[in-house]
């Protein structure tokens, strides 16, 4: 769940909220296999499949931004004041994302995309397309772009429940209305391995759908818990609080693919190799459903109005309200807790302080269950033997247990990410969510950190961050895919011997645009 | 949205959700039976599974809509620090009379959060205490937060900003938003009861009778739209036609309130007060209704009650508490000035009357709201 039912307004596991053409699943981005004039980049933004796959909401505006520059080198190293000083100067960089291109794209009542291309280096243009239908749109520099409005199968792959059992997540299990804003998270330790005694949350072979589609009361509070140790069965193997299962097979999503070639998104595509994107979903204001004035002003009674409409492209945007946005997978969910205030897409430079003390919440309760597997991890946790919960730390006392998670380089398995062999350094955590953006690595395949490929599993890599990169399993340094290795869950006491997540999807990928598959 | 609600289930999410859309049914219709009903759902549904915050919340809002205040404040006391019980709760207190204590509140909620319905109630606000500029800002401002999604809503909002500029004497701007309502939330009988008013204000009383006669020809008008059809009536000169009207909104009102049902008090002093005069009656419904929630409103009735029953020395008393408590509004100020010249204080009276004429069109025809 990179960012299913966020923000939450639109959140439909509230049992009082309904699901929404708005609420943004998850943003891909990868080079092309494609290699022709210069290479491409696909992007793919995902969404709710309302009212179905194949059609779309017209009251609904979806934008694509995109920002292609230079390869820039992240320090290895920063002090608490240097990182607030790079979230402040980096804002001033980033905030002219604002001007960043964008494809645009609305679907009216027939089920015609309009998609808009704005402001690229060869200037804007509108193309209208069939929904469900690939096609090919020409831009006014020649360039051939591939593009995709319409219904597939959801690429997303993952143990939902898993994740949400893992941080105590009420409204997954429990019947919590929207109001009950402190019966989300409870305030029970994060972890990946249950705890003893932990009964709301914990797996009961009775009710072995509870929080997969069975959802009980909530009891009163308090909902806390008071034990010292993690849960073991009869051969001395913890509890897993994952179970492996894919919680998304079988499900559609509608979604916009565009693959578009290099040369189109930048002059100098040779230098430009790191290309960001970032999605928007915004919903059609009522007022702007029934204007009180004519929606095109007359150019006999109205000529400087006119030309104000003709020059203003957002006159269009202040027809909308913005309701989410998706860059990096769990950015939100985990990072942001679905706050409705917090959908700043690229522009989340001020809750930096936040990430870190989040983080700090996350390791917590992670990193003791982590170390309690025999895994070396990267959050400070004073060795302690149980999952804590702890939210009242500041960002000063945060900093330094989570300096390691934020900073180590994420290291891939092997040098299969990097074809070229270039001098491409691992990327490091805080700049991969800070700002939210896909930062899409033209040099690489464009896997997770570097990108996001439909098949990368990203939910277990996120896992990732809190591990020790620098520690190593039989004889290799540590990876963000060795929660993913099987030989690591044999050999741990814990059942199920799974990895967290599913580790393919439930379709197998077409090979040819928009490689999504075809919807269920 | 029927089958929706008629759908029986014993997971307490459904059964939560069921009760709710009882709810909007009877919201979206306005018809009583389907308020009943949702009241018994939402009973049943209470029974079943305990005080729920979301189904207090739904009491709560329908207790606030049958004017039992008491038990308003009695479905949020385990809630009431969220949001949206501060909402219904600062209600309370601007029915109640605490005019400041509602402001204050409904500030601070769109400060924590800016949604539309708290900016629609600030702009009631404003709009009772005469400040029409900031009225119809916060209510545009509800309407702008408002999204393709929430048309009903947005066609409500309009109809404030019509109700607002038509009491100032603005039919031409009342229309314009009622048209934009109209088009927001087509067939929307709300719309179509605030467009035959303004017909009605207008002096088109052939095609606003026209089009009271055709919402009242469903299954089930409320009383309140058969002593408007009745008043039209009154109006026209047509006194004969007006009286089956009038008596079945009597006797519906009288029948609500012989249920123990408190919600037509109000109606009740107001019909006995102005459309068929009964000072005995009057006194007594606008003495319950008073009793219930001491405001403005309740004030003013209180006083043409006793100004009625020849008592418009008493009534001064009542008609010096609405007018102190800082509304403005024509209505009032044109019943005070009844009722101090009734007094024989005709200063006052003038000062009244003088206030009134802000509104040039306030002898107009107009509905009990």
């Amino acid at each position: 769940m990179a960012d299913h039912n966020d923000p939450n307004a639109v959140n439909s596991i509230f049992s009082d909220v309904d699901v929404s053409a708005a609420d943004l699943y998850d943003l891909f981005g990868f080079p092309s296999d494609d290699h022709s004039g210069g290479g491409k980049v696909v992007i793919a933004l995902t969404f709710a499949a309302v009212p179905k796959a194949g059609t779309l909401d017209p009251d609904l505006l979806y934008r694509i931004r995109i920002n292609p520059h230079q390869r820039v080198s992240f320090p290895a190293d920063m002090s608490l004041e240097e990182l607030l000083t790079y979230f402040s100067e980096s804002k001033d960089r980033y905030l002219s994302e604002s001007k960043a291109f964008e494809v645009r794209v609305t679907v009216n009542a027939e089920q015609k995309a309009t998609v808009k291309f704005i402001d690229f280096p060869c200037g804007s243009f509108n193309a209208v397309v069939e929904v469900d239908k690939p096609t090919v749109v020409q831009a006014p520099d020649g360039s051939k772009l591939d593009v995709f409005v319409g219904g597939r199968d959801d690429a997303f792959f993952n143990d939902l429940p898993g994740f949400f059992r893992s941080i105590n997540y009420a409204p997954q299990f429990y019947h919590v209305p929207h109001t009950m804003t402190e019966a989300r998270e409870l305030p029970i330790p994060k972890t990946l391995l249950e705890l003893e005694g932990n009964d709301l949350f914990n797996f009961d072979p009775a009710n072995p759908h509870h929080g997969a589609g069975v959802k009980m009361d909530l009891p009163p509070g308090p909902w806390e818990w008071k034990g010292n140790s993690y849960k073991k069965d009869a051969n001395g193997n913890y509890r897993f609080v994952y179970s492996g299962k894919d919680a998304q097979a079988g499900r559609n999503i509608n979604c916009i693919v565009l693959e578009i070639p290099m040369a189109f998104l930048t002059v100098n595509p040779a230098e430009d190799r790191i290309v960001d994107c970032w999605g928007e979903s915004w919903v059609r204001k009522a007022s702007a459903k029934v204007p009180a004035i004519p929606d095109t002003p007359s150019a006999l009674h109205h000529p400087v109005a006119l030309l104000h409409a003709l020059l203003s492209k957002d006159d269009e945007l202040k027809q909308y309200k913005l309701v989410d946005t998706d860059g990096q997978p769990f950015a939100d969910a985990a990072l942001c807790e679905r706050e409705n205030d917090r959908q700043l897409g690229a522009n989340n430079f001020w809750l930096g302080p936040h990430f870190v003390t989040r983080l700090a919440h996350l390791g917590w309760g992670f990193g003791p269950s982590i170390s309690a597997l025999g895994l070396k991890c990267s959050f400070d946790h004073d060795n302690s033997p149980i999952s804590i919960h702890k939210t009242d730390s500041t960002i000063i006392e945060a900093f330094p247990r989570v300096k390691k998670a934020l900073f180590q380089p994420l290291r891939l398995p092997d040098n299969s990410w990097n074809p070229k062999g270039l001098d491409i350094p691992f990327r490091r955590p805080v700049e991969i969510f800070i700002p939210n953006v896909c930062a899409i690595d033209m040099d690489t395949t464009g896997t997770w950190p570097f990108g996001r490929r439909f098949e990368d599993q990203v939910a277990t890599r996120f896992l990732s961050l809190f591990l020790d990169m620098d520690a190593e399993f039989n004889g290799t340094r540590y990876s963000i895919e060795l929660l993913n290795n099987q030989a690591l869950w044999d050999a741990a006491p814990i059942e199920p011997k799974t990895p967290p997540n599913p580790l393919k999807n439930d379709k197998e990928f077409s090979k040819t645009f928009p490689y999504l598959a075809e919807p269920w | 949205m029927r089958e929706i609600a008629e759908a029986r289930t014993g997971d307490i999410e459904q059964a939560t959700l069921q009760a709710y859309r009882w709810y909007h049914l009877a919201s979206l219709s306005g018809r009583l039976s389907h308020f009943s009903t949702a009241e018994r759902v939402l009973a049943e549904t209470l029974a079943r599974f305990g005080p729920r915050e979301d189904l207090c919340l739904l009491k709560a809002n329908l207790d606030l809509r049958f004017h039992r205040l008491d038990a308003v404040r009695a479905d949020l006391e385990t809630m009431k620090a969220r949001p949206q019980a501060r909402s219904i709760l600062a209600d309370v207190d601007f029915q109640q009379g605490l005019y400041a204590e509602a402001r204050r509140e409904y500030e601070a909620l769109i400060a924590l959060d800016p949604v539309w319905d708290d900016m629609a109630r600030l702009g009631h606000w404003f709009w009772k205490m005469g400040d029409h500029q900031a009225a119809d800002h916060w209510l545009e401002q509800a309407g702008d937060e408002l999204t393709a999604k929430q048309m009903r809503s947005f066609a409500w909002v309009e109809l404030q900003r019509g109700v607002l500029d038509l009491s100032r004497g603005d039919a031409a701007a009342a229309r314009g938003h009622y048209d934009r309502a109209a088009r927001a939330y087509s067939g929307y009988w709300l719309v179509e009861e605030h467009v035959a008013e303004l017909l009605a204000f207008e002096t088109r009383f052939e095609e606003a009778a026209a089009l009271y006669l055709r919402l009242a020809s469903g299954d089930e008008p409320s009383p309140e739209l058969l002593q408007t059809i009745g008043e039209l009536y009154l109006m026209m000169g047509l006194e004969s036609e007006a009286r089956p009207f009038l008596d079945r909104a009597e006797a519906a009102y009288l029948e609500s309130a012989a249920r123990g049902e408190v919600h037509y008090w109000h109606h009740l002093s107001d019909f006995y007060s102005d459309v068929r005069v009964d000072p005995e009656a009057a006194v007594k419904w606008a003495g319950k209704d008073l009793e219930l929630r001491s405001n403005f409103n309740t004030q003013v009735a209180m006083g043409l009650a006793l100004h009625v029953a020849g008592k418009s020395g008493e009534g001064v008393a009542f008609i010096e508490q609405a007018l102190g408590s800082g509304v403005q509004d024509a209505h009032l100020f044109h019943q005070a000035a009844v009722v101090y010249r009734g007094a024989g204080r005709a200063l006052d009276a003038e000062r009244c009357e003088a206030a009134a004429r802000w509104n040039p069109m306030a002898g107009r025809f107009h509905v009990h709201r």
